[in-house]
């Protein structure tokens, strides 16, 4: 991000308690103007809390939430000018979709004629043209929804909020909405925080992802960047590499000498660190070859094949290695019980000491 | 189907049987009085009579009981209001501590305090003197129509309240964020955005706090003079000094037509909305 560009919103060692507990200890975080940030996290983990506090619902213990350079923590929330999407729609049950969309407008002050222009345009942006005067209780989740995206846009807010708005929605519409959202953003230009616990959806949507873990940041990156390179543990399993491995890597000559068990090893030149690690891994980069085969860069595990599945293009299988059983797909067809091994391309693994690990689980 | 309805019937049989001795036969009794002249034809003689004698008295427990009603909303909205939107713990707390208090003292103890608070050496003008804000001089008895109307909305405040508070509580705390977001201060999320979600139950609470303060027979007794009054304190003056049950029944019908129009609003305003949603 450009240093000389003001943050639009700068989130400075912000901290946050519920009573004597503290939820967010010390959150930094600088998003720039027109950025699409998401933030990823497990219940609890305090991303809503932050989202809450950067809209003013819920007051900073600590720390300053600048908005353009402006510290607002202490400014109420209808001082702050941000539009919030709620996971509830929280629409106004007893407004039209006219009274809802409008609201903001109305408070602002603009002649009637003009908020019915405004709104009109603004439910045609949404598809939702000619529902002004209906009752928000006579309209479907999805409807429900951008209409409540509507609200938030009629002010032509700067920034938006985004409080897992999706996640009350059936896969289909939701799937719909995250793109209309994101070309919406693209278009008008407003600064967005994505609060979701859908790794999907923050991948689709988001400039950049924070990852929140206990009250803290985690990661912070591109899509890319905290998907292939996470920086712990809890980051490489929330971002779904669940399978953990525990490796014994020693210096060999040019490269490094990694085991497994003390059955397997494969020797192979690359960059990771040396001892005794914890590999993180998905279950789409296994793939399946001859046991007792050797490949460089690669560590091969010896197994079986227990089930096979065919949920079509290719195949599914269980490969059991040792008591532990992997997910692995393969477009040939292995007959169950045939001796297989289990390819892992080192450089896919996410390699991490051993005393680091937070009980990974198996696949 | 015969049998769970004859249980059903069974089960609900003593309550039922309750209702009828104790209201409807008495009810039904206290009606036929009222149309009954002395030689047992049908007449309006009663009627006529009382509104002969008691009709500034019909319009001044209309008055009390309107303008009482119309208070206890307001001052219900606000304390609910602040229960609901308020962002000063200390405060919420000790005004949720406090506000139930008059919902537990009897019509009579409530009366019989505002005698003592209100009278023109009462404890109100006694404070105010001392506190300097008043002239010994100026002190007036509010032991009239304000008494009345002070006792009634103090006592009917927490009742109002109660139902209130519970049903914003009950809303969706997304509806009033979502407001302040878009902009509003708390006032306008009150009446814009809260108020409008709870009519029902405000509705509700101020058509039974009608009807209670319609029957209160201790309060204008005790607290106000006897001229004006209500019609509670008049059927009592007319059975007690005279045996006049048909004049005081005549009142009693007075009553209920007005608590029957009371209902009648609130059920027309109620089915409406169930027609709209």
């Amino acid at each position: 991000m450009d240093s000389s560009v003001l943050a639009a919103i700068d989130v400075d060692h912000l901290q946050v308690s519920y009573g004597s507990q503290r939820v967010l200890h010390g959150v930094s975080l600088s998003v720039a103007p027109g950025e699409f940030i998401a933030i990823l996290g497990s219940s609890g983990c305090g991303k809503t809390t932050l989202l809450r506090t950067i809209a003013g619902f819920q007051k900073a213990a600590g720390g300053a939430i600048r908005l353009s350079g402006r510290d607002v923590v202490n400014m109420p929330p209808e001082k702050r000018g941000m539009a919030m999407m709620f996971q509830s729609y929280a629409l106004w049950p007893h407004m039209t979709v006219l009274g809802n969309v409008g609201y903001g407008l109305r408070l602002r002050g603009l002649p009637k004629e003009e908020i019915r222009a405004r709104v009109a345009s603004v439910l045609k942006m949404l598809n939702l043209s000619g529902l002004e005067d209906r009752k928000v209780t006579d309209l479907s989740g999805g409807q429900r929804q951008r209409v409540a995206l509507g609200r938030a846009l009629a002010i032509e807010p700067g920034i938006l909020l985004l409080d897992e708005p999706l996640s009350n929605l059936d896969a289909k519409v939701r799937i719909q909405l995250r793109s209309e959202i994101k070309s919406l953003q693209n278009r008008l230009g407003f600064t967005a925080i994505h609060v979701t616990h859908d790794r999907e959806e923050a991948m689709t949507m988001a400039d950049r992802i924070v990852v929140m873990d206990a009250g803290r940041i985690a990661q912070v990156g591109s899509p890319k960047e905290v998907y292939d390179r996470p920086n712990s543990p809890f980051v490489a399993s929330f971002m779904g590499a669940e399978n953990t491995l525990d490796l014994d890597v020693r210096p060999s000559g040019a490269g490094v000498e990694v085991r497994v068990d003390d059955s397997t090893a494969t020797a192979l030149g690359a960059d990771v660190p040396v001892g005794h690690v914890t590999a993180y891994f998905r279950d789409d980069i296994a793939s399946l070859v001859d046991p007792h085969a050797r490949i460089d860069g690669s560590i091969v595990l010896p197994g079986k094949i227990t089930q096979r599945t065919y949920p079509g293009g290719h195949y599914r299988y269980v490969a059991a290695i040792g008591d532990r059983h992997f997910t692995v797909t393969d477009d040939r067809y292995h007959e169950l019980d045939r001796p297989v091994g289990l390819r892992l391309p080192l450089a896919s693994l996410h390699l991490f000491p051993k005393t680091q690990t937070t009980g990974g689980h198996h696949a | 189907m015969a049998r769970p309805s004859f249980f059903g019937l069974l089960l609900i049989a003593p309550a039922l049987a309750m209702i009828c001795a104790l209201f409807l036969y008495p009810l039904g009794f206290s009606l036929a009085a009222a149309f009954t002249e002395p030689g047992g034809g049908l007449s309006l003689m009663h009627f006529r009579k009382a509104f002969d004698l008691y009709s500034t008295d019909i319009l001044f427990t209309l008055f009390i009981v309107v303008v009482s009603t119309l208070l206890t909303g307001l001052f219900s909205i606000a304390i609910a209001g602040i229960l609901t939107l308020g962002e000063t713990p200390w405060l919420v707390a000790a005004l949720r501590a406090l506000y139930r208090w008059p919902l537990f003292i009897p019509f009579i103890v409530a009366a019989q305090c505002m005698r003592t608070f209100l009278a023109k050496n009462g404890l109100m003008n006694n404070s105010l003197v001392a506190l300097g804000v008043m002239e010994p001089l100026q002190a007036t008895s509010f032991l009239d129509w304000r008494g009345i109307i002070i006792t009634f909305v103090w006592k009917q405040v927490p009742f109002v309240t109660l139902m209130l508070a519970g049903a914003m509580a009950s809303i969706d705390r997304a509806t009033i964020e979502a407001g302040r977001n878009l902009g509003a201060s708390r006032i306008r999320v009150l009446i814009e955005l809260v108020l409008p979600q709870v009519v029902q139950t405000l509705l509700v609470g101020l058509v039974l706090s009608f009807v209670t303060m319609l029957s209160v027979l201790s309060v204008p007794m005790m607290v106000a003079g006897s001229q004006p009054t209500m019609l509670t304190v008049d059927m009592a003056f007319r059975i007690n000094s005279y045996g006049d049950y048909a004049t005081a029944n005549a009142l009693g019908v007075i009553s209920y037509a007005i608590a029957g129009a009371v209902a009648w609003i609130y059920l027309r305003h109620s089915v409406k909305r169930e027609v709209q949603a």
